[in-house]
């Protein structure tokens, strides 16, 4: 029996990954591969600058409506609530939505290869 | 609060830090192991893992504390620190995953198809590790200084220690069990001790809300310019982070990575809620901890502060295991992702090299915490995310979605925002935190933004570098893993 001493693969090209690239390599795989990353990046755009949107729009609430941020809800001042705790949810949206917004890109994607 | 109970709550910790990793160690065999786990981890272990990992002295101290002292405008800061899972999560999440690189170095040499952009951008990771582990570091100093009295520098050695055990023992395979086990440990942590406190004073009716103490670091408010600065960095220094990186090549798909990405928002949102919890508690009730300038020490003394006795006694134990859980996961998450770029590139791989690389990665910050003292860890963190931001950040932005980056534009980019950022830091350090401009005590606003226009400018100017195996890797970057792997 011999040893073998294990080292790390600097890039871990693996063979089914190289058949995946392969088969894009025609013009038309292309011409699909560059509509996907299109597509992917504009839906992180769209997403990523809607939040921003509603993220800059809370403290503009409350510069906006004049003793808004010291009303208190049950006991803790609005302003408190609105960036310690309503924020997160909006997160967790833009993510859940992105999420089934770029799956749903990536099996438009897989019809059309499969297709050709 | 009582020394003993302090030490005991500490050991315990480093115990069940050390037993999680030797038992990882039965599993772990391979190199593969070592670097990341496999690929096989579950994304409710993952996420756990990334969160445990994430979740430092910054987010369990630092934020509550500066809560404390600012009011609502420190509250940018866990907004900043989970909405940059978000950025992750849209620009680079999956994309990274399918690039099937182990590290950061590996994915900028594969994209660009340069050696040099290698060495620059490991130089980079390791820097940008360094700085993160020191106020880890503090951190740890600070919390066994103001609960056991012992001198500072016995926190710092005993974290460095722990991870070196663990991580030179197990690799990444028994890291993610560990990392997993203190985000649980750290929420409870926070959870337990603060819904107590809020019980206890429910009774007692609700004071006015302190106004804002008389400002005990002699610093400006924020204005916009600082708001907004800090949450450039924040959401861009986030996905440049090499130990929250190196967690996403252990998913099985890039599908999958961006479901754990999701988990970890969630986790982070339901942690964030409670330093925010402390810092209200905390300005409210008692004013006077910010007074004493150790405002970070806030989550420790609160407990002992408004509850007291024996009950105070064991609700602080609980808080010192969570901040030692959090100094202890963040730092062996960091010398886990330094020791994989070290080893790669200057030992040649194999896992005596891991080790041998685990163990300088995390003496040299050790060093250099020893040698500095700490000011406000939420801060000095922010800046470090300042730093990828204006770094590693362009880089994988460019690099996963535009086709013209060269090597050239990504060197040149990389170089300008650390000497811009890195600059700005080193000045500010010495000029002392009150007489710094807000331009340059916040430098991201504009070392960002910097850093991307050298990086495009050269690039434009170096089209004939652009990679002949550019659209093969762009290919493999954002085309789905087939067979339908997302089915699961």
């Amino acid at each position: 029996m011999t040893r073998v001493r294990v080292t790390a693969p600097r890039t871990a090209p693996r063979p089914a990954k190289e058949s995946r690239e392969a088969a894009q390599d025609s013009e038309v795989g292309q011409v699909f591969v560059r509509s996907l990353i299109r597509s992917q990046l504009r839906l992180a755009l769209v997403v990523a600058s809607g939040f921003l949107l509603i993220l800059g729009a809370f403290p503009l609430l409350l510069a906006a409506v004049p003793g808004l941020a010291e009303t208190r809800v049950a006991g803790v001042p609005f302003a408190w609530l609105l960036l310690g705790v309503g924020i997160y949810p909006v997160i967790g949206l833009s993510a859940w939505l992105y999420i089934r917004m770029a799956a749903r890109n990536e099996s438009r994607y897989r019809d059309l290869a499969d297709d050709r | 609060m009582n020394p003993g109970v302090a030490l005991a709550a500490l050991a315990v910790v480093s115990l069940a830090t050390a037993v999680i990793g030797f038992y990882g160690l039965r599993i772990s065999r391979t190199t593969g192991d070592f670097y990341v786990a496999s690929r096989t981890v579950r994304p409710w272990w993952n996420a756990s893992a990334i969160g445990g990992e994430y979740l430092s002295a910054a987010s369990f101290l630092g934020v509550a504390g500066l809560i404390l002292l600012s009011g609502t405008d420190a509250l940018w800061f866990p907004v900043g620190y989970t909405a940059g899972y978000l950025m992750l999560l849209l620009f680079v999440a999956a994309p990274l995953r399918r690039s099937g690189a182990y590290t950061i170095p590996d994915f900028t040499e594969a994209r660009l198809d340069s050696r040099a952009v290698r060495r620059v951008t490991s130089l980079v990771v390791v820097l940008v590790g360094w700085l993160y582990i020191v106020p880890q570091l503090h951190g740890a100093a600070l919390t066994i200084r103001i609960t056991t009295g012992l001198p500072s520098w016995a926190g710092s050695v005993a974290v460095v220690v722990v991870v070196c055990l663990t991580v030179v023992a197990g690799g990444m395979r028994s890291i993610t069990f560990v990392q997993a086990f203190q985000y649980w440990l750290k929420l409870t942590a926070l959870a337990v001790p603060i819904l107590f406190i809020i019980f206890v004073l429910a009774g007692n009716g609700t004071p006015a809300l302190a106004p804002p103490v008389a400002n005990p670091t002699g610093l400006a408010p924020a204005g916009l310019y600082q708001n907004v600065s800090l949450l450039v960095a924040l959401l861009f220094g986030t996905l440049g982070l090499p130990h929250v990186l190196v967690r996403f090549y252990t998913n099985p798909d890039g599908q999958s990575a961006r479901r754990t990405t999701l988990i970890v928002l969630g986790l982070l949102s339901v942690f964030y809620l409670f330093p925010t919890a402390y810092g209200l508690v905390g300005r409210i009730f008692a004013p006077g901890l910010a007074r004493s300038g150790q405002a970070d020490a806030m989550v420790l003394l609160l407990p002992g502060e408004l509850v007291g006795g024996t009950a105070g006694d064991l609700l602080s134990a609980l808080v010192v295991a969570g901040a030692f859980a959090a100094f202890l996961s963040t730092t062996s998450g960091l010398v886990v992702s330094l020791a994989g770029v070290i080893s790669q590139d200057v030992l040649g791989g194999g896992v005596d090299g891991f080790r041998l690389a685990a163990v300088v990665s995390a003496l040299v910050p050790l060093g250099f915490a020893l040698m500095t003292d700490s000011f406000a860890l939420a801060g000095s963190v922010g800046l470090v995310f300042a730093f990828t931001a204006s770094t590693v950040c362009p880089v994988l932005l460019l690099g996963i979605w535009w086709r013209g980056l060269t090597d050239a534009g990504a060197i040149a980019g990389m170089l300008t925002g650390g000497v811009l950022c890195g600059g700005a830091m080193v000045v500010g350090a010495m000029a002392g935190a009150s007489s710094t401009p807000a331009w340059l005590a916040q430098p991201a606003a504009w070392t960002v933004p910097g850093a991307f226009a050298v990086m495009v400018m050269v690039s434009r100017a170096t089209v004939h570098r652009v990679p002949k195996t550019m659209s093969r890797v762009m290919t493999r970057l954002h085309t789905p893993e087939r067979p339908l792997a997302t089915e699961r």
